[in-house]
């Protein structure tokens, strides 16, 4: 199993993806920080937000440069561009507004069988091409592609196994991940959405168990008709349809051994 | 120029090639001829460094390309050198326009813009395609993608280039423009060339030289009439030659045309083998069909009748409507006016159970068919879904295709193993009529002489059958009947042998040897000329 | 080198940059609405009418999409604050553990004039990006970028010319099986259409590959150095610790950590370093790049003095930025913030020029 994995990134790029991570999830929880750590600056009150917003996507280009320039191959590049091609498909005919994304249960199977590097490159750049294919690179998607992004790389980091066992697994997993997706575009889109004079908006200087209280109704009221049908539909995808995905997969990642170049013989045991 | 040193390969258990020994020299158009499985693809992966580099698999000895060795150089490093064009076109390409596709290998070179410029002129001049310059990729048609293709090779400015079967998707007339922009990079640029191809009958004329690689490894080369004098694998023209006694073999129609003086005296009172009638039951009929393809007109009126126990070609360049045609006789295309109707009903009409009874079809890809992991799998599924009786449909395999290895995946079997497994779950059912779509693409002569004995037996069986192709030799070989479309419309329909020795373009090269004299086949000519004596 | 015939794609996305943070800048209806005005009359006098739903028009839909939003959760969930009521709605009661979460109750003009103007602040924003996309498709941008991408934009392009592809790959599976009497729906069919297309895909990533490879993709020179790989290695952790640093620092505000916004800055510029200084690649050119000339120039900074503007005038006059339907006032224009909005329409003299051909289809063309 560990043949078919491939090391995307070198040692800067995978610093770099842990601290993008990291920010990444400061960007989006900073209401929940900043209630936590109790300061209220209201000169800089409304700035905080936007850097970090541009912040995080700076990391993300990146990433990009650092996978770009790093160990990645032709053949890593196609599987990466070919496999975002179906993701795209995939979600194409249903975009983003209503629930129904498909896309993530291919996110997961190949993030299972390519590693975690891959996965998140894969998550992505899915999102990337899927808004651009449909004309509609909006202010969300740096923030969409990171969390398409764990989604993949957590594939990639769940224990080793196969048969029935490793499809339970991935499928409580996807179900677990949709919904954590849907509630990380929610915590993105809550601070500054809901507007500062509902009861469930983001209140400044109020404190962390206010502020969450308020995100909880927030969420429970606005995506979780989304977030559940996505994370039955993926789950249940995986399920049914996961065993020839994943031998497909794999067949192909064997195959083709992305990664260096392999290593031609001068001598073989036996004789032509 | 390339120079093969003792070369062994081998992917994994079995060694595909063995001690080859090849030298080419500058300038050179030489063509690797052999049956499926031999090798071709390895040995012209091979002067690229795709072989080993991208593929893996344990090498022995050295190829070495204008002074480099392959094994110590990767492809990316050997770009401006040698050109690779593979099989499928539209597979390669990177971006999304003409002109940004060739300028692509100059881009990942770092050469000069100005030159880059100057250079991607060129390359549209050497292969026609200046009024495509700002095109899509997407729209082209398959033959203006392949020059596509080897117009973004071209740019780079390589010395050698190396094409691995670039007609087989391609019309007679389509083929006939790229092997001609070939040969004339050849003679006036210097170019040397090497490619890959399983129709013989195109591309012998061009070559300087033939590789034949015999499967077992080993190589023979020389001029194209030696090494065909031997060869399992010729085309007709050889087998005629062969025939005739001629010596050295001819390998261009014109070479043959001045010798085939006797033959043609010979034959000129034989009687010409008439076309058997059929049965005279009617089992399909398309009446005045129209339809769409997208927005495209693809169908315009068109009239067929389709008999039981004939063969009928449906010929005409990519794009005319055959496949449409195809379609909706076998109820996957809706008509827009007109009908289409087979035993009676309209296929589209149908339930999915009593259609395939009456009708089975093999598309282009016949891998579109196959989605189990194992033959025996595929077989087994076939039985159930179809209300056959366990066994039916491996049987009808193994009919076609003798013992295939049931725990094979199906994608790793060869195209004319493929072919024959659809081939056979198709006709398990045993349906009245059978559609095959481009049926000889990828095959080599062994493979497509299996199919043409099996299209002949369920002829006599009184199975109709219908066969969009463009491969010539096939119609020559097996078809009763032959329609020519033409922009969606019936430009000619009749017996096969009338329409075929009339029309250049789709004549076989026996009918153009022995012209005007209407045979089709050396079979036939032999048959004749042993009546004759 | 081309001549510059329109201004680049980039330009335009850093115009409507301009004028999405102009419209974050105030909260003033009126002056939002004319920001919004003024989007779209650059973007209807100079987009290129091609197939397909304009991208305008998606995000205006979003947008009003998004202001709906605001006001229904202003209704259901609107804070109890004394105003004009206009109906009042039953309210629920809370069980204990969502103390301060009120649904129902009063409806006030204030609250909803508060939802309506905080959703158009968005809409504005979403509209810049509509603009953006309209003017500049991201493909075109997709050509521009610089050589450190050079191969995440090939993964790209190639997505984004393969997935139409599979589409006609998938319809083309589905009439196989159906002819052969296979289900093409439900658990079989899906499996029966699924795989069939991904391994056909997978085998076409393999060719693909192979054909990148054979013409020059990804050449590196093969001198590597421990040293720099070393020093690759620690900029980039010092890159990130700092950048973590600087983003916490911005969060807790700016007297937990001082001149934390710089400190972000300066670890991204040296994560950059890192990056750059791992890398190995060898030169590339580029065949007919798009021009950044004058008229690029323009548009951008016409963008970016709006933006500038707005908030010189927020620091000079916070009245005439900043509205608040407590109390209930009319919303005011000053001269300097109509200045601003007005600055953001100069693209249009810029670059509305008719081509040599006369027709704008030929503008296009020539130009990318």
């Amino acid at each position: 199993m560990n043949g078919t994995r491939q090391r995307l990134l070198s040692t800067p790029g995978r610093i770099l993806l842990v601290s993008t991570s990291i920010l990444g999830a400061m960007a989006f929880l900073w209401p929940f920080l900043v209630s936590a750590t109790g300061t209220v600056d209201s000169a800089h009150h409304h700035d905080a937000p936007i850097l970090l917003l541009v912040i995080a996507p700076l990391l993300l280009v990146l990433l990009a440069v650092e996978v770009s320039r790093g160990r990645i191959d032709a053949r890593g590049i196609a599987v990466l561009g070919i496999l975002a091609a179906c993701g795209t498909a995939l979600r194409i005919p249903s975009p983003g507004v209503a629930g129904l994304e498909p896309l993530f249960f291919l996110l997961v199977l190949a993030g299972r069988v390519y590693g975690p590097g891959f996965g998140f490159a894969l998550g992505g750049l899915t999102i990337l091409v899927s808004g651009i294919a449909t004309g509609g690179v909006g202010p969300w998607l740096p923030f969409q592609m990171l969390a398409a992004g764990w989604v993949g790389a957590g594939a990639g980091l769940l224990p080793a196994g196969t048969g029935r066992a490793e499809r339970w697994v991935l499928a409580g997993y996807t179900g677990i991940a949709c919904i954590l997706y849907g509630t990380v575009m929610n915590l993105w889109f809550w601070p500054f959405g809901v507007g500062g004079s509902t009861s469930i908006s983001y209140v400044a200087g109020a404190g962390l168990a206010t502020n969450l209280r308020h995100f909880i109704a927030f969420d429970l009221a606005t995506s979780l008709g989304f977030d559940l049908p996505r994370a039955v539909l993926n789950a249940t995808l995986i399920l049914l349809v996961g065993a020839p995905v994943l031998v497909a997969l794999r067949r192909a990642a064997a195959r083709t051994r992305l990664g260096p170049s392999v290593e031609v013989l001068s001598e073989v045991a036996e004789a032509p | 120029m390339i120079r093969f040193e003792s070369v062994s390969f081998r992917y994994d258990a079995t060694w595909i090639l063995r001690h080859l020994n090849l030298e080419v020299a500058e300038g050179e158009l030489v063509v690797v001829v052999g049956p499926t499985g031999s090798g071709k693809t390895t040995l012209l992966k091979m002067i690229d460094g795709l072989v080993p580099h991208f593929s893996g698999g344990e090498m022995l000895g050295d190829v070495v390309v204008d002074g480099r060795s392959i094994r110590d150089t990767p492809p990316t490093e050997l770009a401006s050198t040698v050109g690779y064009v593979g099989q499928d076109p539209a597979a390669t390409f990177v971006t999304d326009r003409v002109e940004d596709e060739i300028a692509y290998a100059m881009e990942n070179l770092g050469i000069e813009p100005s030159v880059m410029r100057r250079r991607v002129e060129d390359a549209l001049d050497l292969m026609s395609l200046h009024e495509l310059r700002d095109r899509q990729l997407a729209t082209l048609s398959g033959g203006q993608r392949q020059r596509v293709a080897i117009a973004a090779v071209l740019a780079a400015s390589p010395g050698i280039l190396v094409l691995d079967e670039p007609t087989s998707a391609l019309d007679p007339g389509a083929a006939e423009e790229v092997l001609a922009s070939l040969t004339r990079l050849v003679h006036d640029v210097g170019l040397t060339v090497v490619l890959a191809e399983h129709r013989l009958e195109r591309v012998l004329p061009f070559a300087d030289r033939v590789v034949l690689l015999d499967g077992a490894g080993t190589v023979e080369v020389g001029e194209p009439g030696v090494v065909m004098a031997s060869s399992s694998l010729a085309p007709p023209i050889i087998d005629l030659g062969r025939l005739a006694g001629w010596s050295p073999l001819p390998v261009t129609v014109r070479d043959a045309r001045r010798r085939a003086g006797a033959v043609r005296a010979a034959l000129d009172h034989a009687p010409v083998p008439t076309t058997l009638v059929g049965g005279t039951e009617v089992v399909a009929i398309a009446d005045g069909l129209c339809a769409s393809y997208g927005s495209t007109l693809a169908l315009d009126g068109v009239d067929l009748e389709v008999r039981a126990g004939t063969i009928t070609a449906v010929m005409g360049r990519n794009g005319s409507g055959k496949s449409t045609l195809l379609g909706c006789l076998a109820g996957i295309n809706q008509p827009s006016c007109g009908v289409a109707t087979v035993q009676g009903t309209t296929p589209t009409a149908l339930s999915a159970k009593e259609r395939i009874r009456r009708v089975g079809f093999v598309p282009q890809d016949a891998s579109l068919l196959l989605y189990c992991q194992r033959v025996d799998q595929e077989c087994a599924t076939a039985d159930e879904e179809h209300d056959l009786a366990p066994g039916t449909t491996s049987a009808s395999v193994a009919r076609l295709t003798g013992e295939l290895d049931p725990a094979r995946h199906p994608r790793d079997l060869s195209e004319g193993q493929r072919l024959a497994l659809a081939l056979g779950i198709v006709l398990a059912p045993a349906p009245r009529m059978v559609l095959l779509d481009e049926p000889t693409r990828g095959l080599d002569y062994e493979a497509k002489r299996a199919l043409v004995a099996v299209l002949a037996e369920l002829r006599d069986e009184g199975v109709a059958i219908v066969m969009a192709t463009h491969d010539v030799e096939l119609v020559a070989q097996v078809a009763d009947h032959a329609v020519v479309l033409a922009q969606g419309e019936v430009i000619a329909q009749g017996p096969a042998r009338e329409i075929v020795c009339h029309t250049p373009a789709f004549a076989p090269q026996v009918a153009k040897v022995l012209s005007p004299l209407p045979w089709l086949t050396v079979a036939e000519v032999a048959g004749a000329l042993e009546g004759v004596r | 080198m081309t001549r510059e015939r329109r201004p680049h794609a980039v330009a335009w996305w850093l115009w409507s940059a301009g004028l999405a943070i102009a419209a974050l800048r105030t909260s003033n209806p009126l002056l939002l609405l004319l920001l919004a005005g003024v989007i779209c009359v650059v973007t209807l006098a100079l987009a290129d009418r091609t197939g397909g739903p304009s991208p305008l028009g998606t995000f205006a839909r979003v947008a009003a999409i998004i202001i709906v939003l605001r006001v229904v959760l202003q209704v259901i969930f609107g804070q109890r604050v004394p105003g004009h009521v206009l109906v009042s709605l039953p309210s629920l009661p809370m069980p204990s553990w969502a103390e301060g979460v009120s649904i129902g109750g009063p409806v006030t003009v204030e609250g909803l004039l508060s939802a309506l103007s905080g959703g158009l602040r968005l809409a504005v924003v979403l509209l810049a990006f509509g603009a953006a996309n309209s003017l500049a498709s991201p493909r075109e941008v997709l050509r521009s970028l610089p050589g450190v991408l050079h191969e995440i934009a090939v993964a790209v392009t190639v997505a984004l010319c393969f997935a139409p592809e599979v589409l006609a790959s998938v319809r083309r599976v589905r009439q196989a099986r159906m002819l052969r009497g296979r289900p093409t729906t439900g658990i079989a069919g899906m499996r029966g259409i699924a795989v069939p297309v991904l391994e056909d895909a997978l085998e076409r990533s393999v060719q693909l590959a192979a054909s990148m490879g054979a013409r020059g993709f990804g050449r590196r020179p093969v001198v590597r150095s421990r040293a720099r790989d070393r020093g690759a290695v620690a900029l980039a952790i010092v890159g990130s610790l700092l950048v973590l640093a600087g983003g916490y620092g911005i969060l807790a505000g700016s007297d937990v950590i001082p001149g934390a916004a710089w400190l972000a800055v300066l670890g991204v510029v040296a994560a950059a370093g890192g990056v750059l200084l791992s890398g190995r690649r060898a030169v590339r050119t580029r065949y007919r790049p798009a021009p950044f000339g004058w008229r690029s120039t323009v548009c951008a900074l016409s963008g970016w003095a709006t933006a500038a503007l707005m908030a010189v005038a927020g620091i000079l006059d916070p009245a005439s930025v900043t509205w608040s339907p407590w109390p209930l006032s009319w919303p005011a224009v000053t001269p300097l913030a109509l200045l601003a909005i007005v600055v953001g329409l100069v693209p249009i003299p810029v670059a509305l020029r008719p081509s040599p051909r006369g027709s704008t289809r030929a503008l296009v063309e020539v130009g990318a």
